[in-house]
């Protein structure tokens, strides 16, 4: 059982002369402990795939399954659910709670799924230890740099041990070398914690850290390869292709 | 629930000023509520104190049902009733003490009045028992001897074989104190003991008592024992204590009603401001909110956020609010303590606190929060978890407000209709509609009155005028919410002073009419009821008899019941009284109503008692008195100026006299003889006066001088609440103001970084202030002038004839205020605003 399953999906915004089809009849498989890139030009629907896939948007038509659940039929709360607990968001400007420290903004997800604070609390920690945020616990987000703001929101991605991570544009806001650690421990979630991760980006520099890269344009497939060899012939690899397409 | 408090106090805390401003709001509501309604109880309970009496120990009172003396031969008829084991007639009576008789104001040190009562030496102990700290009871061969409790001779500093002066129909009673009691009645005031004789003479009612106190057979049953008492004495008598001060108490209670108006009204403006603050906070924390959805946050858990939030709020506001009402009561009793003291000799004591009113502010303080919060929550809740993903803009309302407007302006239509009825009702009706046209029509009135008072800022400083602006109708909705609230504050500034001033022309008109004679013989209590002490028929023939006195007629007092509510009955001499004073009339005219009474049976009843009752010229009104029901017939509406805001009517002093036992003065005019000066004719009437201590000799003018004076300190105290209700208004602009410099901060930063001075961006928001403080007091004015000609309208159409002026020192006063409120307002935002630092400002976010 694929851990994402796309079929012919669709979304249509908009009606008659403004009608805009964002995604046209994709089909899709991620297998568990992949690392996934979407790229492709602005407006191709890269984002939009990204939003059906984590249950933030519903689909004009199609479906999009989840370890075998067809998301695109549930009820809100239980979409919610799911994306509580099978989940994790990445974000481009990392959406921290700027009122909340860096141990209560990860611990967020489990104090909503109602587990009880200190142990969500330790478990924040732990994820922050492991993003080299040993020590930051305490700091709000306005007392961390980018890079280290986006660790935290990684720390919060993670904390409620979810199946898939979702990531849209989690460099598009960082320096190249902020943005360099923020794609390695992206890459760390899938070949050291064994997680699923679909990242929507630009950069081939940043894609080329996944393990696929699926190219959209004018919301289809377009391409969809698999990468072999070093970071850098695959960055220039997706630089080409980026370009002819 | 843990996240939402965590969150929602998180919040909080990071933005102080607005959570201050906010709060403020609240704490200010409450504050008006719980304050207001503190004093009015305080006051009741000192009135009560002061003026009521009890009926002491008894298992049965008996009293007349229209609460006036009786003749004692109803006594007899108790003597065949089974089930009563002893019975005494007793004649009970506050009477106010005058300073000259060492009467102190101050319940603590001194005594302002005392309860006479006077008993049947033979019956009375089978009753009560009289425990004595030294003397004896009264004896049958007892005169002008009397009983006082400790407290009042500690008090009095009187000791048994001292005299006691009170006064008396006859001027004053020499009492000899021949015994102490160990204690004071059961409540209310000293209660001294005569013989019943002795009463009666110094109250002038011969052969009367006004109850009967009764003890029955053990294991007899009360209630039966009180139907067979009933059924005989006849229907008009009643079981329980007499009641006096009861149109005091029901005027009271009237103003308690208009204390939670002042106090709702203060909480609603409250309700605006919160909603302006949590629309804005949902709208500020739109990505916030989607992320929060996007990773697993369920709907509720987000409105949840909110509306803990506003919970919050609501309870730290209400929590001080109390606090500061309570403080706000006191200062307000110190105020209005004088008055009383003064006016009705009275003394106030602490705020009581009731528990209607505590739980009441609480519940609304709390209430009106959570659900000002409850709409921006629901907002919130709607909000998706994609708007994580999107960047944060500027908010601009693009939406049209048109079918708003549209409805807005049928409900001021609607309202101009209703005016023309002529209902008082309907108008009422119509002024809640006008002030809800208004603010559904405000966000419209957003543009056009910035672009005309933008103009003229504009001509001071073009470009920060036009920046202002544009900033203040970018967001019409948020900016008509803010005016609207301080709309609601100088609109009821506007009324009230409207109010005030209609009033102010219109009592003096009626104390011009009613009270305008050369002097006046007071008594103590201007309220006519509250214990004074009547003079006897000696009193006015002496003064007749003074040469260079023209004339001189009185008023008497006494108390009837019409239907189930209680009419107090002003005693006038028809032939004299419209000679030399008068009444002023809204129905029936004088000549014809007076003529009528001197033939009997004929009564003028005032505006209050005429809409209450819906009574009209020509109907009959079955008066209860003493001697049973006597029918009346209504001959005209008017009322004087110590009557008008109590149920009263008037009749001729002879018809008093026959049906309500009462030929007791209460208030004397008296006219000179123009050829007479007053040194000739004031020392004459004051050797007169000395020999009734209870009246004091007051000339017209210096009478007319120390009401309007009173009248202002009374209405003084109005102001500082009329003052108190703008406030809101300007924590409102404050609030709206300090929001919009935090949302703007990048567009502020932006604009120093291309060349803004510190200074333009102040003015920028010291013009913008102005320009939403100018929209408030336009629609202020509107809707004060509207509220204005209801409230006028209403006073005359309840029975007082006010006509109406034309608030100008009021509408000039608001628009004084406007101006002050929108600078003070933009002061701390125009500052955070100017000191802007720019590179942080560009990564706001």
């Amino acid at each position: 059982m694929a851990t994402i399953e796309v079929k012919n999906l669709s979304k249509v915004y908009g009606s008659g002369e403004t009608k805009v089809t964002a995604l046209d009849a994709v089909n899709l498989i991620i297998e568990q402990g992949q690392f996934v890139a979407v790229m492709g030009p602005s407006g191709c629907g890269k984002s939009t795939l990204l939003h059906l896939i984590g249950g933030l948007d519903r689909p004009t038509s199609g479906s999009v399954f989840i370890e075998g659940s067809d998301i695109s039929k549930m009820s809100d709360n239980s979409l919610t659910e799911l994306r509580r607990r099978k989940m994790g968001f990445i974000f481009q400007f990392f959406n921290l709670i700027p009122v909340l420290d860096a141990i209560e903004n990860t611990a967020l997800p489990l104090i909503l799924d109602g587990v009880k604070p200190e142990l969500a609390r330790s478990k924040a920690s732990e994820w922050l230890n492991r993003n080299r945020l040993d020590g930051r616990g305490k700091h709000r987000p306005d007392e961390l740099s980018g890079g280290q703001q986006q660790r935290v929101a990684i720390s919060r991605a993670m904390v409620s041990d979810p199946v898939i991570i979702l990531a849209d544009e989690p460099t598009g806001n960082l320096d190249s070398r902020s943005g360099d650690e923020i794609a390695a421990t992206l890459r760390k979630i899938v070949t050291d914690w064994k997680r699923t991760v679909l990242m929507v980006t630009h950069d081939p520099r940043i894609a080329a850290y996944a393990d696929r890269i699926i190219f959209l344009k004018d919301g289809k497939v377009v391409d969809d390869t698999l990468l072999n060899g070093s970071n850098g012939d695959n960055a220039k690899r997706l630089k080409e292709k980026v370009e002819s397409l | 629930m843990r996240i939402q408090l965590l969150l929602a106090w998180r919040y909080l805390w990071g933005r102080k000023q607005r959570m201050v401003l906010t709060t403020l709001a609240v704490v200010f509501g409450v504050t008006l509520l719980f304050g207001l309604n503190a004093m009015i109880p305080a006051m009741m309970e000192s009135f009560r104190y002061n003026m009521v009496t009890t009926a002491g120990k008894v298992d049965i009172s008996i009293s007349s049902e229209s609460n006036n003396p009786f003749d004692q031969s109803a006594l007899n008829d108790l003597s065949e009733i089974n089930g009563i084991s002893q019975y005494t007639g007793i004649l009970t009576k506050n009477v106010v003490l005058p300073e000259s008789l060492g009467g102190s104001v101050n319940k603590l040190t001194g005594a302002s009045a005392v309860t006479v009562t006077g008993v049947d030496i033979a019956t009375a102990q089978k009753v009560r028992n009289y425990s004595l700290n030294e003397g004896r009871f009264l004896e049958v061969n007892d005169t002008y001897a009397t009983v006082i409790p400790q407290l009042l001779a500690d008090k009095m500093e009187l000791k048994t074989g001292d005299t006691f002066v009170i006064p008396s129909s006859e001027g004053v009673a020499k009492l000899k104190v021949v015994g102490i009691l160990s204690l004071s009645a059961a409540a209310g005031l000293d209660e001294i003991f005569v013989p019943l004789p002795v009463a009666q003479t110094i109250l002038n009612l011969p052969e009367k008592i006004n109850t009967i106190d009764i003890l029955i057979k053990s294991g007899v049953n009360r209630d039966k024992v009180v139907s067979s008492i009933l059924s005989k004495l006849g229907p008009n008598f009643k079981s329980g204590a007499i009641q006096t001060g009861e149109e005091l108490s029901s005027a009271l209670l009237m103003g308690e009603s208009m204390m939670w108006l002042f106090g709702i009204m203060a909480l609603a403006m409250a309700g605006f401001i919160i909603f302006n603050t949590f629309r804005t906070v949902v709208a500020e924390r739109r990505r916030d909110l989607g992320m929060l959805r996007a990773i697993g946050a369920s709907k509720h858990t987000i409105m949840g956020l909110i509306m803990v939030e506003s919970l919050i709020q609501g309870i730290i506001g209400t929590g001080l609010g109390l606090v500061c009402g309570y403080l706000f009561c006191l200062g307000l009793l110190s105020g209005v303590g004088n008055i009383f003291a003064g006016l009705l000799r009275v003394t106030i004591g602490t705020p009581v606190i009731t528990s209607a009113n505590l739980i009441g502010s609480i519940l609304l303080g709390v209430g009106f929060t959570v659900v000002s919060g409850y709409f921006p929550a629901r907002s919130a809740m709607k909000v998706t978890p994609l708007e994580a993903m999107r960047p944060t803009l500027a908010i601009v309302e693009y939406r049209q407000n048109n079918r708003r407007a549209i409805w807005g302006l049928i409900l001021l239509t609607l309202s101009v209709l209703g005016l023309v009825f002529g209902d008082v009702k309907i108008a009422g009706v119509s002024g809640v509609i006008f002030l809800v046209g208004i603010i559904l029509i405000a966000p419209v009135l957003v543009k056009p009155v910035a672009v005309f008072f933008g103009k003229l800022i504009s001509s001071i400083y073009p470009r920060e005028g036009r920046l202002a602006q544009g900033n203040l109708t970018r967001q019409p909705s948020r900016a008509a919410i803010t005016a609207s609230s301080m709309m609601i504050g100088l609109a009821i500034c506007i009324a009230l002073m409207a109010m005030i001033t209609s009033i102010e022309h219109g009592f003096m008109s009626y104390l011009d009419k009613s009270l305008g004679t050369d002097y006046l013989l007071m008594p103590p209590s201007l309220v006519l009821g509250g214990g004074n002490l009547g003079a006897n028929q000696g009193l006015i023939e002496r003064i007749k008899s003074i040469d260079g006195v023209k004339e001189a007629t009185s008023l008497r007092l006494a108390t009837s019941q019409v239907d189930g509510s209680t009419l107090q009955l002003i005693g006038v001499d028809p032939l004299v009284y419209p000679k030399i004073a008068g009444l002023e009339f809204s129905e029936g005219n004088s000549d014809k109503a007076f003529k009528a009474m001197s033939k009997g049976s004929a009564i003028i009843v005032n505006g209050v008692f005429a809409i209450t009752n819906r009574v009209k010229p020509g109907d009959i009104l079955a008066l209860k008195s003493p001697h049973g029901v006597k029918n009346y017939t209504v001959v005209g509406i008017g009322f004087d100026y110590l009557n008008a805001k109590i149920a009263t009517g008037y009749i001729s002093q002879s018809d008093m006299a026959r049906d309500f036992n009462s030929e007791s003065d209460l208030l004397l005019l008296v006219n000179r003889k123009p050829e007479f000066t007053a040194e000739e004719v004031t020392p004459a009437l004051q050797s007169v006066i000395k020999d009734f201590p209870t009246f004091s000799l007051i000339d017209s003018n210096s009478f007319k001088t120390e009401q309007m004076g009173m009248f202002k300190m009374a209405m003084s105290v109005f102001y500082l609440m009329v003052i108190m209700l703008a406030v809101p208004g300007l924590i409102a602009m404050a609030n709206t103001m300090s929001i919009n410099v935090i949302e703007r901060t990048r567009e502020i930063g932006m604009l120093r970084a291309v060349g803004a001075t510190q200074t333009q961006v102040k003015r920028m928001v010291f013009a913008e202030s102005v320009l939403l403080s100018a929209l408030g007091t336009t629609m202020g004015i509107l809707v004060g002038l509207f509220l204005s000609y209801l409230l006028v309208k209403a006073i005359s159409v309840i029975g007082f004839k006010t006509d109406f002026y034309f608030p100008t020192m009021g509408i000039i006063a608001s628009m004084v205020v406007g101006l002050v409120f929108g600078i003070i307002a933009a002061m701390v935002p125009a500052r955070q605003a100017a000191n802007t630092v720019i590179v942080e400002a560009l990564q706001y976010e």
